[in-house]
């Protein structure tokens, strides 16, 4: 009896595979192109194969994320923020707070004993989201994942003064050109989400434990930027980018066993791993 | 020495105007590029030789724009949101708004009699408020500039953005561009949200008529008319739409040199 959780967010897709005890089986990250599901069939099959399983061994799959309802063999959907909140209570069970920094949006959640109570989320604005980075990463000429590290050789933090991620874009490119060093305008970059997203936080009330999930969370310049602009500590899990996945695996192996602890049967989808004939 | 020079550097622009008698002789624009100081003397350059003067000739300058500071040469600094006040009033004396689009910001301004600013807002944090949202999507479009009115004016259904973000809405048009969507309606979108922003920016300062538009939105024309549309009023838009504001600071270099040179007469 095994279960999978399918995080189709708007950069990455995620699959975590869960057998009965709840056990991680395999973990696939792949990017999220025009076509989320011929996408998803791919990532899919690469961690049923990491798992050595079949497809037809999966008793009940989740989709979850931005592209979930473009999942065809998934048997339910349910919003990225449930998920998240499961996936971040599982890994850190005291969990009060977490804030999930992905490509596109920022969401801000509160949970109690393991569920979502109230979230606040941004997806208006790019300057508050990993966007801002990427944009401003590539205006630089640097690479995305190596943002962190040129960050804590800072040795001071060049205030970015335009909030736009466009005008923040020509702003760093004119800091450059003026002499700065690059590292110092990366760490005033990191500040500046930083400060942003903690604002998005404290509307919601930061209570500890908090986690830091996204892939934004794998940058260290950014975990440090947060931890100083809320001030206080908080947990990173090993693989920031899957607890949307493992929430969705962990929540499709309760949806089911629930279902046969009462003798109902599940309604499931076909199990055959078909790219989409039909895309909407 | 009755030649009178004003001259905007903007943040992709620098606008530079000369006058004589409150009247527009010469203008010239260029790429504002990285040195400010430089775009500046370019500017002063091609301003005299275009009216065959000498920097002899000219009684005064005034600076305006984001990169006022770097025209060395100007005797004086003004704010842009009175340099564009009196230069729409030197367009169109009977106007009362002005809204002016430019590439990092959109301001509008209620104007009283002469020019004089009554009240005024600025949307500069954003560049889904400002003319940069046209201009991002009109390389994800691979179009020029000029053509992104008569393009978007083709449009039957404009598509309707899900964001007001310019680096979202960039994401958004590549996805419609692969969608097979056709680019006047993606044009015309961009020209409709921007249209929104700019409309409920005028609400705040809340419109009179006459109302004018400048900037180097004003020459789309696909903009003005979405914007007129959205106001539900006429927009007056003048000939050389991106050089009001360097006119203002021309018409304001010659106001200043004349109460100057009185001054000294009465002492």
């Amino acid at each position: 009896m095994y279960f999978a959780g399918v995080d189709i967010g708007s950069t990455m897709t995620k699959v975590v595979l869960l057998d009965k005890a709840g056990n991680s089986l395999s973990f696939i990250k792949g990017p999220t192109g025009p076509e989320h599901r011929q996408l998803a069939n791919q990532v899919m099959q690469q961690a049923l194969e990491q798992a050595s399983l079949q497809i037809d061994d999966i008793s009940y799959i989740v989709a979850t994320g931005y592209g979930r309802l473009n999942v065809p063999f998934a048997d339910r959907q349910i919003t990225e923020l449930s998920c998240h909140a499961r996936g971040v209570s599982i890994l850190f069970p005291n969990t009060r707070t977490a804030i999930d920094i992905g490509g596109q949006d920022a969401k801000c959640m509160r949970i109690d004993n393991g569920r979502l109570v109230n979230f606040v989320m941004n997806d208006k604005c790019a300057a508050g989201t990993g966007r801002f980075l990427e944009v401003t990463a590539a205006a630089l000429d640097i690479k995305l994942e190596d943002m962190g590290d040129t960050s804590l050789k800072a040795t001071k933090k060049i205030q970015i003064s335009n909030l736009c991620t466009i005008f923040a874009q020509q702003e760093v490119v004119a800091l450059i050109s003026r002499g700065e060093k690059l590292e110092n305008i990366v760490a005033g970059l990191h500040d500046a989400l930083a400060s942003r997203v903690a604002a998005l936080a404290r509307r919601l009330g930061i209570e500890p434990d908090l986690v830091l999930t996204g892939g934004v969370a794998k940058n260290t310049g950014m975990v440090k930027a947060m931890k100083e602009s809320l001030g206080c500590e908080l947990f990173v899990p090993e693989e920031p980018l899957l607890t949307g996945a493992l929430g969705a695996a962990i929540l499709a192996k309760e949806t089911y066993l629930k279902a046969v602890a009462q003798g109902e049967a599940l309604p499931t989808k076909s199990r055959r791993l078909e790219k989409a004939t039909f895309f909407s | 020495m009755s030649w009178f020079i004003g001259i905007d550097i903007g943040s992709a622009y620098s606008k530079g105007v000369i006058a004589r008698d409150f009247e527009l002789i010469a203008s010239h624009i260029i790429r504002s590029g990285a040195n400010y100081r430089t775009s500046a003397e370019v500017i002063r350059t091609e301003l005299i030789r275009k009216v065959d003067l000498t920097q002899d000739d000219i009684a005064n300058t005034v600076a305006t724009g984001a990169g006022a500071d770097n025209v060395y040469f100007a005797s004086q600094k003004a704010s842009d949101i009175v340099c564009t006040a009196r230069g729409i009033n030197n367009a169109f004396p009977q106007a009362r708004t002005v809204i002016d689009v430019a590439s990092q910001s959109t301001r509008v301004i209620r104007l009283s009699g002469e020019g004089k600013v009554a009240n005024f807002t600025v949307s500069e944090k954003c560049a889904g408020g400002s003319g940069r949202f046209i201009e991002v999507i009109a390389n994800v479009l691979r179009i020029d500039l000029s053509d992104f009115g008569p393009l978007a004016a083709r449009s039957r259904s404009p598509i309707t953005f899900g964001t007001g973000c310019a680096v979202f809405g960039e994401s958004e048009a590549i996805t419609r561009v692969s969608e097979g969507v056709p680019k006047e309606d993606i044009a015309a979108g961009v020209n409709k949200a921007l249209a929104r922003k700019i409309s409920s920016l005028v609400k705040k300062v809340k419109l009179e008529d006459p109302c004018a538009i400048c900037g180097g939105g004003a020459l789309n024309t696909s903009l003005v008319k979405t914007v007129q549309d959205e106001l539900n009023t006429h927009l007056l838009v003048p000939p050389h739409p991106q050089i009001i504001t360097a006119l203002g600071a021309a018409i304001i270099a010659t106001t200043s040199a004349t109460s100057e040179s009185s001054k000294k007469a009465n002492l």
